[in-house]
């Protein structure tokens, strides 16, 4: 403790150089979190997701689309606990570009529990959902993408016909829902059975059910079970967990562990290397200012410590500052990526990843500031 | 000339100065390295995945969707106006004489992959009479063409790599049906993603469709594009629109591109700050280690635009040797290697482009990293930097 001025005066010996170097790890930490971040939140994403939800849906995609008849068959299925299910249309707002999907779902309670951490709906929207046919729900996002409110009407364009035969299909916003992660501001939530009742084809046909098995250890069982009553119908199905999506779309991103592995190493070289010269140069710089210390009695394990402590000093916070600078732009970036998180993990890992840095490139310079020899040093030779 | 003279004086005196400093030299280049390998790596993803994607992209091959239609798979082109399409002028003739136009049903049908047996879609086309005409990159390197009317399919030989069940002999249950493999083919110069091909009207009859999604049409030459359209907007009965090979591959490519561009820019630019103050500081520590003899020039006649130019130069001088190293080494370890961050595959590719991008990146970051060390150069008080030892 009583060495703490010493350091920090050492700190302080040139203020634009400490900046710098601050700067530089506070940079690299930045990235490191953002990174890890990313690869922890991907693994995250899937842990968090249902595997007792499956997915049914028709075995090709597109069409033909299911019979909203096979419902009371899905539930019969042993282990499936519920089924409930949606019809996706897609449509535009005012110019093609600006597509809006439009999921018609049944506005039962049942939909509050199949993605809680996805799709999160309040009991009083889905209540007006249910009093309105041509209710919808919003998202936010889309919300403050078109300057939507609550009492709006809104036209939307679609292939899909309506019985009159119209292409247009006016909506009433009646009110909010959060989708999480994949939201691009394109969803709208619908009462399906309005949605079925005016159109004017595929009449009781639904996109996908979803079948909530009773025992999540039994879902690729039950999803097995699935398919296999519905092979030989008019419509065979393809059934996957939430939790196999999941899985598919990381494995998909495989290669991701590796380029990320790649990009820090490359970061910790080049931070290395600057650090270490720094410290290489700051010590021949106060070769004569530490043969003085030396002269006063200072032993060779405290001189390598104070020059040792000062690295630690500047590396340890400016790798939690950079950490703080990632942990501030992940509610941006969660937008693109699901799930960002900075667990304490990370946090432990920048610091070690910190002292790491320091002691690495401190080892040298501290050494050989250590091994100075004073009659050398105060001659400047 | 006084400054040209200057100049040259201050950065042979520089340049002579390195060895000795050659650790804070090496922090500049490493630096520099690490940003450009890094930028240059990530950007040759994006970059493979449009070659890819526009491999085998001809100037004369047009493909006619419905008007509305935002891509491919929401287009419908009826059989009776895929009929229209082939009398219009401008579509070159095949050696017996026929319209190359070829319609074209897309269904997305789901395949086991070999090695963690999870289902993928891969589209299965379905291709009217003359496809070896519009496409003579497909060649087939194992069995035989399908016949028209048959449940008989040729696939990819990524197919044939990389799921079950797409070798010459095998059979797949589809649409509830068996379809027999006949033929492996490679497609020219992307071969990156899992395709198959079928007769049209298998297609149609199979997954009980009534029209096709598009007509793929080869023009006489790309000059007979506007010709085309205008005898499409001439004739009231085609609600359709032409769109160029090249557009369709684009759009394919563009959403994943985006993506790779962005996490591209975004991570080297953070190195790159990085590797920017990095530079700074070494160039900082070498002009201080310099003060004596700066001080002296100055001294004696030196004017101070020479000094801070001869810094710039210097650390740019630092930095490109940085770029070209950073640059080779994403050569040497990732070009032509195969990468599928998102879900397809394709050979990353390091292009002189990309490697120009890197030393332009490389500029900038001397340049910026330069600067402040430079003014101070220049700066420096004469009498007490004299004065000091």
């Amino acid at each position: 403790m009583k060495y703490l001025p010493l350091v920090w005066s050492g700190i302080w010996r040139k203020p634009v150089r400490t900046a710098l170097i601050f700067l530089q790890v506070c940079v690299a930490f930045t990235l490191f979190g953002i990174l890890q971040g990313m690869r922890i939140g991907m693994d995250r994403a899937i842990a968090n997701t249902p595997a007792d939800v499956l997915y049914v849906g028709p075995a090709v995609y597109g069409e033909p689309p299911l019979p909203i008849a096979d419902l009371s068959r899905l539930q019969s299925i042993p282990g499936v606990n519920a089924v409930s299910f949606n019809y996706g249309m897609l449509t535009f707002y005012q110019k093609p570009t600006q597509a809006v999907y439009v999921l018609g779902i049944p506005p039962s309670d049942l939909m509050r529990t199949i993605l809680p951490e996805e799709f999160i709906v309040q009991p009083e929207d889905l209540e007006a959902l249910r009093k309105t046919p041509t209710g919808i729900l919003i998202t936010a996002d889309i919300g403050r993408k078109y300057g939507w409110h609550i009492g709006d009407k809104i036209p939307l364009t679609s292939s899909t016909l309506q019985t009159n035969g119209s292409a247009t299909w006016t909506f009433d916003i009646v009110g909010m829902a959060t989708l999480n992660n994949r939201d691009e501001g394109i969803y709208v939530f619908a009462n399906y059975y309005h949605i079925d009742e005016a159109r004017a084809l595929n009449k009781g046909t639904v996109g996908h059910f979803y079948a909530i098995a009773s025992d999540p250890k039994q879902a690729a069982t039950v999803s097995d079970a699935i398919d296999r009553a519905f092979a030989n119908s008019a419509s065979p199905t393809h059934t996957e967990s939430f939790r196999d999506f999941a899985q598919e779309d990381l494995q998909s991103l495989g290669d991701l562990n590796f380029a990320i592995l790649s990009i820090l190493s490359a970061v910790l070289v080049a931070l290395v290397f600057s650090t270490t010269t720094m410290m290489m140069q700051t010590v021949r710089e106060r070769t004569p200012e530490l043969a003085v210390l030396k002269t006063f009695g200072f032993g060779n394990r405290t001189v390598f410590l104070v020059i040792a402590a000062e690295s630690l000093v500047v590396c340890i916070p400016a790798s939690l500052a950079g950490l703080a600078l990632a942990w501030i732009t992940f509610p941006f970036a969660a937008k693109y990526i699901a799930g960002l998180s900075m667990p304490m993990v990370i946090v432990a890992f920048g610091i070690l990843g910190a002292v790491l840095v320091a002691v690495i490139s401190v080892s040298v310079p501290a050494l050989r500031a250590a091994r100075l020899n004073i009659v050398d040093a105060l001659a400047e030779r | 000339m006084d400054f040209l003279k200057q100049l040259a004086m201050l950065l042979r005196m520089n340049l002579l100065g390195v060895p000795q400093h050659l650790g804070l030299a090496c922090t500049t280049v490493i630096g520099v390295t690490c940003a450009v390998g890094v930028l240059v790596s990530m950007l040759a993803m994006g970059v493979g995945a449009r070659r890819e994607a526009m491999g085998n992209v001809r100037p004369d091959r047009v493909s006619v969707l419905s008007v509305d239609a935002a891509g491919l798979s929401q287009s419908n082109i009826p059989p009776d106006v895929a009929a229209l399409i082939g009398d219009l002028p401008g579509i070159r003739r095949n050696a017996s004489g026929q319209p190359i136009a070829v319609p074209q049903a897309m269904v997305f049908v789901l395949a086991r992959r070999n090695d963690s047996g999870s289902l993928v879609g891969f589209p299965l086309t379905g291709a009217g009479a003359g496809l070896a005409d519009y496409a003579p990159e497909l060649h087939l390197t194992a069995g035989r063409m399908f016949r028209p009317g048959l449940l008989e399919l040729v696939a990819s030989n990524t197919c044939a790599h990389q799921y079950q069940h797409f070798r010459v002999g095998d059979t797949r249950l589809i649409q509830g049906v068996e379809w027999l493999v006949v033929g492996n083919f490679d497609l020219g110069r992307s071969n990156g993603r899992c395709g198959a091909y079928t007769d049209a009207n298998t297609v149609l009859s199979a997954f009980g469709r009534s029209s096709y999604n598009d007509v793929n049409v080869v023009l006489q030459s790309p000059a007979a594009f506007d010709e085309f359209v205008n005898a499409i907007r001439g004739n009231r009965l085609l609600h359709v629109r032409v769109e160029h090979e090249a557009e369709l591959a684009a759009d394919d490519v563009r959403q994943v591109n985006g993506i790779l561009i962005f996490v591209s820019y975004f991570v080297g630019a953070i190195l790159a700050v990085a590797a920017t103050i990095g530079s700074a500081n070494s160039l900082y520590a070498m002009v201080d280690s310099r003060r004596r003899e700066l001080t002296t020039l100055r001294a004696v006649g030196f004017s101070g635009a020479p000094v801070i130019a001869a810094t710039l130069l210097e650390a740019i001088l630092l930095a490109i040797p940085g770029a070209l190293i950073g640059a080779g080494l994403a050569w040497l370890f990732f070009n032509g290697l195969t990468a599928s961050p998102l879900g397809f595959s394709f050979h990353l590719a390091v292009t002189p482009y990309l490697a120009a991008l890197g030393i332009g990146w490389a500029l900038g970051m001397g340049v910026l990293g330069g600067l402040l060390p430079a003014v101070r150069a220049a700066r420096m008080p004469v009498t007490v930097a004299l004065r000091a030892k």
